[in-house]
């Protein structure tokens, strides 16, 4: 019965041979060097230096205008930056420079999602699982906006005012066009050591003096507090350990270590609740005054919540490049979420905003992006 | 409601079978995968089946394990629905090919779906052609269909419905249909309306009357009438019948909705629909009307004398249209007065006569065939001839038999009571040769049986006459007068 209108083949196109058709699309010669700046915008990105992502990005492209990672990478950068209507444009035109690209088309549907338009999304999320069938991350997304053309065409049905029950799907944004292949693959931790390795041929060509590479260094640094995790006990957290062991000391911070670690605790712990589909413990690290945003209620909330996360075969829910910022009694965590269920495969940027009650931290908002 | 799942898995079964006449056993087996479907996509639309199973599982849980068993749902079932659907869908099978019998064998299924369904108007066989594709497994084509049809008909609740029900079939299993509140939608008991609106429509198109037959209420219609329209509230439909020398001849049906309380209606208020013998009285003027009337408004004369005889009361039952904000309504929604689509309505607009175009509004339409409805008309007319020459004769006593004791006429507002109708009667006919011309007459069964007989009379050197409308009711083995209306 109907699974899926579409065949579920593993059919993908390693990442290699992506980046063959990616440079051969863009004429570069030099791959390696284009991807060392990727990967350095997309690390500001993720530290959330969005103005100097974007300053790089742009830089790269007078270049290298027709670079696809690098107009995508900005296109994210736009739509993090709330530029939607050039976001749209770029992830438009990449759509029709490069169509064999799901991602575009994936993020164009996010962002129509977000406005509402679901027929459009629905139909750029169609032509992403076109080139792609495979591409968990534009199903969900589908998934997801079926079911918002379902409850809406269901409300018209029953002719109620659609916006008591609009619920905002929160459909998951591509954030590069490579999906870091996790096995074998570089994490983060290479970003930072990739950035002044590529910038020195650059540099050293025309004279080969130390300072480049020093100047270099200074970007490296993580703006905050790296919540380092403290035992490589957290499921297949190698990589992620590995990526915060990789990162320079941390930077004295104003709240105190122990603060830090109480809400690392309890991140890992709401992420292995997570993971262990242990509900009463995923649901009770969200605090009372928790708001699910798009005017959905608790209830309905923690239904959806629910019936996502329990019956799937298996979960895994993995934090790298965690940042915590303590102030008194409330908290920041960002990090990146690596999510994989079934057969899909998510990595997407995450901020919990935490507070204190007592001695627990507990969750008061919780975003994608940002 | 369970024992009409079967029935309803039998109706799309149908529509999947007539849809494909001659298929590979590839074919064929796909066509069994499609009426599961389609029984789940119905199944979705089944009362108390909106709980929380994904299409997948009712699909194939429910049509693996049960097999549908004859009986049909409640009120029909009292007809013996079980052998009646199964009857009446080879004669529609039968009524569909003829058309299809001019053309080359219809291989599309396409051709001869549309032919299963000719009578149905635009949005709804656009919504039928949807379901017979989902019928058929083409799951994809059938949401760019329903998705265009809700695109043009926005305000059409069951179109929304059925893509609702659709599009719900593309979220995947593991999403849950808790999701977005999507279960909570689909249990909403104002669902019931829109299945039951669905399962009509269905039924109606799948149970088309016998080709050639009519209602048995018009054992003759003056071709004065060049319309006729009857309702069967069973079915939700009002059937448009064209009249000419060829006699009756159906040529379109519609969707209606009827009164909240159901029908026969007795008092003022009850929001019931009357059951009777009517005809149109005019015709309003939608500019000034309520949107809530849509397209206009044909007011019917009830109570008619047969009605006011029993002591019904109320009036003002109108046909009309829907408001701007909705295409149809539920098969149950209006105070008393017949509702279609205004498109629909529209059409039959252009094509009623003001005091010429009969309304039949029945609890259920039995279809006869023309000799039939002639034989019957045959008897009745010997029944007026003795009357016209019981008059002719000038014999009081003899016309006095005629009559009820209580008859009345009016004339013109003017009413007249009793048998000093019958002097004036005699003086005005005596030894003269009458025509009669332009005869109906239409047959009122319920409790009593009763018929409504409308003509001309021109008397002999008379270049014009008079209409009469005589109401007779049956006492015994003969019929008596109660009322009668000379206009003019």
């Amino acid at each position: 019965m109907p699974k899926s209108p579409l065949p579920r083949a593993r059919f993908s196109l390693t990442p290699a041979v992506r980046a063959l058709l990616l440079a051969s699309a863009c004429g570069m010669a030099l791959p390696a060097l284009a991807a060392a700046e990727h990967d350095e915008v997309d690390r500001l990105m993720q530290a959330g230096k969005l103005d100097e992502a974007m300053g790089r990005a742009d830089a790269f492209l007078k270049d290298k205008p027709k670079d696809p990672q690098m107009r995508f990478l900005k296109g994210v950068i736009q739509l993090d930056t709330g530029k939607r209507a050039e976001a749209i444009a770029a992830f438009t035109q990449l759509t029709q420079d490069a169509p064999e690209l799901p991602e575009p088309y994936n993020n164009l549907a996010v962002i129509y999602a977000s406005q509402n338009q679901f027929d459009k999304a629905r139909s750029a999320l169609e032509s992403a699982i076109r080139t792609n069938p495979s591409y968990a991350t534009a199903q969900e997304n589908l998934g997801d906006v079926y079911a918002r053309l379902a409850s809406q065409a269901y409300s018209k049905a029953l002719q109620l005012d659609q916006n008591n029950t609009a619920v905002q799907p929160k459909l998951a944004v591509i954030r590069t066009l490579f999906t870091p292949a996790p096995a074998g693959g570089k994490p983060a931790a290479t970003v930072a050591a990739a950035a002044p390795m590529a910038k020195a041929p650059v540099a050293a060509a025309p004279a080969p003096a130390p300072a480049p590479v020093a100047k270099a260094a200074p970007p490296a640094p993580a703006p905050a507090v790296v919540a380092k995790a403290p035992e490589a006990s957290a499921p297949s957290a190698s990589t992620s350990t590995a990526a915060s062991a990789a990162a320079p000391a941390p930077a004295p911070a104003a709240a105190s270590p122990a603060a830090t670690a109480e809400v690392e605790s309890a991140v890992r712990g709401w992420a292995s609740a997570w993971a262990g589909q242990d509900m009463d413990r995923y649901l009770a690290a969200y605090g009372p005054d928790f708001n699910p945003g798009g005017g959905q209620s608790r209830k309905s909330w923690e239904e959806e919540r629910r019936a996502r996360i329990v019956g799937k075969s298996s979960i895994s829910v993995n934090i790298e490049n965690l940042v915590i910022n303590v102030n008194g009694q409330a908290a920041t965590a960002k990090f990146r979420q690596i999510y994989r269920a079934d057969n899909l495969n998510i990595s997407s940027r995450k901020t919990l905003e935490l507070q204190r009650s007592g001695n627990q931290w507990q969750i008061r908002k919780e975003s994608v992006g940002g | 409601m369970a024992n009409s799942q079967g029935k309803r898995r039998r109706i799309v079964a149908d529509i999947v079978r007539h849809a494909r006449p001659q298929t590979s056993p590839l074919q064929r087996g796909r066509t069994r995968l499609a009426a599961l479907l389609a029984a789940s996509a119905l199944m979705l639309a089944a009362p108390g089946a909106a709980s929380a199973s994904t299409p997948a599982q009712s699909g194939s849980t429910k049509a693996s394990s049960a097999k549908p068993k004859g009986s049909g749902a409640g009120r029909t079932a009292a007809h013996g629905a079980g052998r009646a659907a199964k009857a009446n869908t080879r004669n529609a099978s039968a009524a569909t090919t003829r058309p299809a019998a001019a053309k080359p064998a219809p291989r599309k299924a396409a051709a001869s779906s549309s032919a299963a369904i000719q009578e149905a108007t635009g949005a709804e066989a656009r919504l039928i052609a949807v379901y017979e594709l989902f019928g058929r497994g083409k799951t994809r084509p059938a949401l760019a269909k329903a998705r265009d049809l809700v695109r043009d008909y926005p305000n059409f609740q069951l179109a929304q419905l059925v893509y609702a029900d659709l599009l719900a079939t593309q979220v995947p299993p593991a999403h849950a249909f808790s999701d977005s509140g999507i279960a909570r939608l689909r249990s909403d008991p104002a669902m019931a309306d829109l299945r039951e609106e669905s399962r009509r429509r269905l039924q109606a198109l799948r149970e088309r009357p016998a080709a050639g037959t009519v209602p048995s209420q018009f054992l003759a219609l003056s071709t004065r009438s060049r319309y006729a329209i009857a309702v069967d509230a069973s079915r939700s439909r009002l059937y448009l019948l064209e009249n000419s020398d060829k006699g009756l001849q159906l040529v379109a049906d519609y969707y209606v909705s009827v009164g909240k309380s159901g029908i026969d209606k007795a008092a003022e208020g009850d929001a019931r629909t009357p059951l009777g013998v009517y005809y149109i009285t005019s015709s309003l003027d939608p500019k000034s009307l309520r949107d809530f009337y849509g397209a206009g408004a044909l007011p019917i004369n009830y109570p008619n004398p047969y009605d006011v005889r029993r002591g019904k009361t109320g009036g003002g039952i109108w046909l009309h249209g829907t408001p701007s904000q909705q295409f149809a309504r539920a098969p149950q929604a209006s105070d008393g007065c017949v509702v279609m689509a205004n498109p629909d309505l529209k059409q039959l607009l252009r094509k009623v006569q003001i005091g010429a175009t009969p309304v039949i509004t029945a609890r259920s339409l039995q279809w006869i065939s023309p000799p039939q409805a002639e034989k019957e008309a045959q008897a009745f007319t010997s029944t007026i001839a003795a009357w016209k020459e019981a008059r002719a004769s000038g014999n009081e006593a003899q016309l006095k038999k005629f009559y009820l004791p209580d008859f009345q006429r009016s004339n013109n507002k003017k009413s007249t009571e009793g048998f000093a109708v019958l002097r004036d009667e005699v003086e005005y006919a005596r030894g003269k040769r009458v025509q009669f011309k332009d005869v109906s007459y239409l047959h009122w069964r319920d409790g009593d049986d009763t018929m409504v007989a409308t003509f001309g009379e021109v008397f002999e050197g008379e270049k014009s006459g008079r209409t009469r409308r005589q109401y007779w009711l049956r006492h015994g083995s003969e019929w008596k007068l109660f009322y009668e209306e000379v206009p003019g």
